[in-house]
């Protein structure tokens, strides 16, 4: 099983995707198209926060495949070598994601100052009577949360990603003509540079899109919580790439059961990771039991009047979907190099990923009695065209990408190890 | 020599031979049997018709016991054996009592892990016939071999030595027990 696979790489001319990218790119656009429609239906702020969800979403995979690359590189790691490529090219969605992010920057400046983030707005009234202007808990953290750093400090984030991605991108494909051993050495020093960088850029992306809705609120846990999501949102599309090209055909003989129980097992590894993250903020917000931190799983359970509402319900989805379903399921060694199997449970994954992220965004809609806007309503149907019309964007960049280069970098030092992996 | 000898053992010379020999000692149906080579060899336990070590399951077990016995401890401490109301907590809840459930989940299944690892293995092992085979050193160097054990229900002195020999065994020695 080992030793006849490296024969198998001779040309790998990358077979051309692309009908399939344009017709990533139709789906896009109607996601678009119709998320664009929802603003005369359901009002502005609704749509708004729903495309948050979306971009946020698939911003959080390329997050996550940035780092497992840069992560591959400062391990000097072998087995995720013929994988590594796939993800380079969904580093090539940064610049759509910051294209498609803009719309939310142009809406609050241009049209409505708190259309997603209530802060923005320094008249907006907020409980109590007064406005945010003369909110001690706003004034206290206005450095921070202005308007001109907000748009300074997100644009810094794109500009970091698509450097970063920029780099890792160059130096891998141009190893592909001349094997240059010294495109390895210089990912390492892009990866040493860009861990840190990616990390913070991260966790104050986490906090200024996501966080900062509720900005009474603080938990040091939230940038680690999105990071467990971009790391198991990239891990799992991996998956459903790897087994797309198995099944295509490209992958034959490259790929064997060991590439998929290794991906399988970071997997569940990040899935016990996000739930000791995500347990520990419930837990240290639950026993500590301050109002200034309560409140925020207080909206996402109970009504004003004591009744549980539907967010309730979503967070047991999260816990038992997000943690105990796949947990199990990823224990198996079975589970893991079944190519369906395993399929199923990225796919899954990547589906509460989405229900995760929109339990942390849309609450913030709020009724005439602050009781947080159900999760069954129509602006689920926004929160599907913005995920269709983002995904669309990122899958046709990808797939543009695809041909540019070898199916797998044949002149990685590392090449060899990899395609002979064993455990 | 006793009437039954330990086993038959064989030697190779070369990785792929004992491979191929190995192959043909596992579709010949043998169960107690092992192959002794100076380096791991991969796709040997495939070779061999060796099943995935069951010892994870032994871990779940190990687990799942750990996670009940902190969830139960601290249920019945806190809210059966002495009620006491710490910070307006109520008696029991899953919430504080998962930290301590986590830790012993871990624990029990370390312990799992290793004893149903050294149960399975047989190790440590003081003593084992293939030792008294004058040549079992160079198991360590530069030979391999394959030991077929008597106690095996297909073992049979002449028939086991003709598949040995089939395989491309040399030196094809009894062990004394």
């Amino acid at each position: 099983m080992s030793s006849h696979a490296v024969t198998a790489p001779a040309a790998l001319p990358a077979d051309s995707a692309a009908p399939l990218a344009g017709k990533a790119l139709m789906a896009g656009l109607a996601g678009i198209a119709l998320t664009a429609i929802g603003l005369f239906v359901s009002g502005p702020s609704a749509v708004a926060l729903s495309w948050l969800v979306g971009v946020t979403f698939w911003t959080a995979i390329a997050i996550g495949m940035l780092m497992l690359v840069m992560i591959h590189h400062i391990f000097d790691a072998s087995w995720s070598t013929v994988i590594r490529r796939q993800f380079e090219h969904g580093l090539s969605a940064f610049k759509w994601l910051a294209l498609l992010f803009l719309p939310l920057v142009l809406a609050t400046f241009f049209f409505d100052r708190d259309i997603v983030w209530p802060w923005m707005d320094l008249s907006r009234e907020i409980h109590g009577g007064h406005t945010v202007g003369h909110d001690p808990l706003y004034l206290k953290k206005s450095g921070f949360l202005s308007p001109s750093m907000f748009v300074g400090m997100t644009a810094a984030f794109f500009l970091i990603w698509m450097w970063l991605s920029a780099r890792l991108r160059k130096a891998s494909f141009t190893q592909d003509a001349d094997g240059d051993v010294k495109w390895t050495f210089s990912n390492r020093v892009t990866a040493a540079m860009g861990l840190p960088l990616g990390a913070l850029s991260l966790t104050f992306a986490a906090i200024y899109w996501v966080k900062s809705l509720e900005y009474h609120w603080f938990s040091t846990m939230y940038g680690v919580w999105f990071f467990a999501n971009c790391a198991r949102g990239a891990l799992s599309f991996g998956v459903l790439i790897m087994v797309w090209l198995w099944q295509r055909g490209d992958y034959k003989g490259i790929l064997n059961n060991n590439h998929f129980h290794s991906i399988g097992m970071l997997m569940l590894a990040f899935t016990v990771f996000w739930a000791y993250v995500t347990f520990s903020q419930y837990f240290l917000i639950w026993n500590a039991n301050v109002p200034e931190e309560t409140f925020w799983y207080n909206l996402r359970e109970l009504n004003h009047d004591g009744s549980t509402n539907q967010w309730w319900y979503v967070g047991l989805v999260i816990l038992f979907g997000h943690f105990v379903v796949p947990f199990l399921a990823l224990l198996s060694y079975r589970y893991k190099v079944t190519k369906p199997i395993i399929r199923r449970i990225a796919i899954w994954i990547l589906a509460i990923i989405l229900i995760d992220i929109a339990y942390n965004i849309m609450p913030v809609l709020k009724d005439s009695h602050g009781d947080a806007a159900p999760f069954l309503s129509l602006n689920l149907v926004w929160i599907l065209s913005s995920v269709v019309g983002v995904g669309g964007v990122c899958v046709w960049s990808y797939l543009r990408s695809f041909p540019t280069a070898k199916l797998i970098p044949i002149r990685d030092p590392r090449i060899g190890e990899s395609l002979t992996h064993h455990e | 020599m006793a009437a039954q000898p330990y086993g038959l053992i064989a030697t190779f010379e070369t990785a792929p031979e004992l491979y191929h020999a190995a192959e043909q000692v596992r579709d010949a149906g043998y169960r107690f049997w092992d192959c002794i080579t100076p380096f791991p060899v991969h796709g040997l336990d495939k070779a061999m018709g060796v099943k995935r070590s069951i010892v994870p399951r032994i871990s779940l077990a190990g687990g799942i016991t750990g996670f009940i016995t902190g969830m139960s401890m601290i249920w019945w401490t806190g809210a059966v054996d002495y009620p006491l109301v710490v910070g307006g907590k109520p008696l029991f809840s899953p919430m504080f009592a998962f930290p301590v459930s986590y830790e012993l989940t871990i624990l029990f299944t370390a312990f799992a892990t290793i004893i149903g690892m050294f149960v399975l293995n047989g190790l440590p092992m003081h003593y084992h016939p293939v030792l008294k085979y004058d040549q079992i050193k160079r198991g360590m160097d530069d030979t391999f071999f394959i030991v077929i054990e008597a106690r095996d229900p297909r073992f049979n002195l002449a028939n086991t030595k003709a598949l040995l020999e089939k395989a491309g065994g040399k030196a094809i020695t009894e062990l004394e027990p």
